[in-house]
């Protein structure tokens, strides 16, 4: 090691890494960053302080600062949940190994996405990128429907097979002419992600919907089977709200006819409200989970509304499903992208806060927003949470 | 005009080339059938709906008739494209039962540009075991039997199909006359006639 000091741009790092590797490196290094560096330039920093070298950094302005989460979806074709924060205002740039595919300014400070399946997704704001690998795949099974013949219980069959679900569907006709899936039913999770009851249960279902939610499996309510579901119910069911005629695709909820969930049960969360009455309440049942829809005729969203409507339609109840599908994860083979999720913060905790290149005891310029790296770090961790939560790691 | 819930409303359609409400007796008395054979929530009284009015889209299933020449304005054409789309069904029958008739020539041919190829529908079909049991397919009217229009039987209905489900069903055997009878003279009938009109309506509710 060379007793000398050198400052250097982030543009002459990398061939300055190189030299000092494979040269003699100065004993004191002052790095002046532009962008938050990716995760090979950290380790090289933090070998070349391990070395002996004393290492100081700061920043040329405020550094573009991001961090990104990826977690598959319950969905028979793969899809991945992306949720990538920057400072709100800012524009953030979603894209994985092959380029970039959205872009957005989150007002807010975070924006969240649905992708078709990717094995590593990045995020960028200015030459910050942050990356996240999928590490699980979550294999999906069959849906197991029973409802009355009719549009509403038609329609949810049909937008759960056109996402690609594997539909067992039980119509109820007549006393001793329903109809039924031609192969027995043998309800339980290693067949069976979820149950959507649209309006009615079979006299037979009762226990052994029971026994499927409690060992895991996942229970979708549509306000005429609430009333017998029991104890698996989110709440008990209000009289209709009526809608006024049309429905827009904007907001088709205001065309639908609405009961909502009203004397909520304990540990039931409201997922969406309609001028306040709760329209979609979810609550965990032993393993499972179950949601509860206060909607009786979602098939007008997918006839009536726009030509959007469709589409949306078919999209709302895959959504419902992911939610509460039983879908186990499993570790995917590993992948040869590094994960990176939130760089600025990985570089404030492997080599320190900036100080200013002399290495006086000046005082450290709040030049980033620390509320904001405190910020980022509470999403991450909320969605670690609320990833583990909803796949039951507890 | 009404909004469908979710009742099951039967709906006829009026266009505006011919005579669409030639059979005015046939909904009543599928009606009471769906009443009487099943618990599907069905609605005393059926509507009317203009066929190039948003209001089809309330109907998920509508019934077109006629004997006289069948054509589709542009703006009905444009809903019924959209209607199928979205997961209407057409049920559309040739009140004239025959194949060299104007009704027949004139609805197959605007059909096909409408919705796309009409093709036989096998008699193993879905349609005719979904609730009652038609093991010969689509059940032979009495005009066919008393060579009634173009003296045929005709075998087979014809369909447009989309993702394996029927999107529109035509039948030329009239079934607008065998089941347009006064409703007072089902209870003297040996045979209920209209049973295959009710597997039509379960077909259109469960797929």
């Amino acid at each position: 090691m060379v007793s000398r000091a050198e400052v250097i741009d982030e543009s002459r790092l990398s061939a300055a890494l190189v030299r000092w590797a494979t040269g003699e490196a100065p004993s004191e290094v002052h790095v002046r960053f532009d962008a938050a560096p990716g995760a090979t330039v950290r380790d090289w920093l933090v070998a070349l302080r391990a070395s002996g070298t004393r290492l100081t950094w700061d920043a040329s302005g405020s550094l573009p600062a991001t961090a990104v989460d990826v977690e598959p979806v319950a969905d028979p074709r793969g899809l991945v949940r992306v949720t990538a924060a920057a400072p709100a205002g800012t524009r953030l740039t979603i894209g994985d190994r092959f380029g970039a595919f959205d872009s957005v300014v989150t007002p807010h400070g975070i924006a969240t996405f649905r992708l078709p399946p990717v094995s590593s997704i990045s995020s960028s704001v200015g030459r910050t990128v942050a990356r996240a690998t999928v590490m699980d795949s979550l294999p999906t099974k069959r849906i197991y429907l029973v409802g009355r013949a009719g549009w509403e219980s038609k329609f949810i069959a049909r937008a759960l097979e056109q996402e690609g679900w594997p539909v067992d569907a039980h119509f109820v006709l007549a006393p001793h002419n329903d109809v039924a899936p031609a192969r027995s039913i043998v309800l339980d999770t290693a067949g069976y992600a979820a149950v959507v009851l649209v309006d009615t249960m079979l006299p037979e279902d009762a226990g052994r919907v029971a026994r499927f939610v409690e060992s895991g499996g996942g229970l979708v309510l549509g306000p005429g089977a609430t009333r017998g579901a029991g104890a698996l119910a989110a709440g008990s069911v209000g009289a209709p709200l009526a809608a006024p005629p049309t429905i827009s695709d904007s907001a088709p909820e205001l065309g639908l006819t609405l009961e909502p969930t009203f004397s909520l049960r304990p540990g039931t969360s409201v997922l969406a409200r309609r001028r306040g009455d709760p329209s979609v309440t979810a609550r965990r049942v032993a393993n499972g989970r179950v949601v509860q829809v206060g909607y009786t005729d979602t098939w007008r969203w997918r006839m009536v509304a726009g030509d959007r409507g469709v589409a949306a339609h078919r999209a709302w109840w895959a959504g419902l499903v992911a939610v509460v599908a039983y879908a186990p994860a499993m570790p995917r083979a590993s992948n040869r992208v590094r994960s990176d999720p939130a760089p600025l913060v990985a570089l404030e905790d492997r080599l320190g806060g900036p100080r200013p290149s002399s290495g006086a005891a000046a005082p450290i310029r709040p030049w980033i927003p620390l509320p904001w790296v405190f910020a980022a770090i509470v999403l991450l961790l909320l969605a670690e949470w609320s990833s583990r939560r909803l796949r039951g790691a507890g | 005009m009404g909004r469908a819930v979710t009742t099951f409303v039967f709906a006829t359609g009026r266009y505006q080339s011919g005579d669409w409400d030639s059979a005015p007796l046939v909904p009543v008395n599928l009606i009471d059938s769906v009443a009487r054979y099943t618990t599907i929530d069905v609605a005393p009284t059926g509507v009317i709906v203009d066929m190039a009015s948003a209001d089809i889209f309330d109907y998920p299933l509508i019934y077109l008739t006629g004997h006289l020449p069948f054509f589709f304005s542009s703006g009905e054409r444009r809903m019924v494209q959209k209607y199928l789309d979205r997961g209407g069904m057409l049920f559309v029958d040739d009140h004239n039962h025959d194949t060299a008739g104007v009704f027949h020539r004139t609805a197959t041919a605007e059909l096909i540009r409408t919705a796309g190829r009409l093709v036989d529908l096998p008699n193993t079909h879905e349609l005719y075991s979904c609730f009652f049991s038609f093991k010969d397919g689509p059940p032979n009217t009495n005009h066919e039997l008393n060579g009634w229009g173009d003296n045929l039987i005709h075998k087979h209905l014809q369909a447009v199909t989309r993702d394996n489900r029927i999107e529109v069903l035509y039948s030329s055997k009239d079934y607008s006359s065998e089941w347009g009878y006064h409703p007072d003279s089902k209870r003297l009938m040996q045979f209920d006639n209209t049973k295959f009109g009710v597997n039509i309506i379960v077909y259109a509710l469960t797929r």
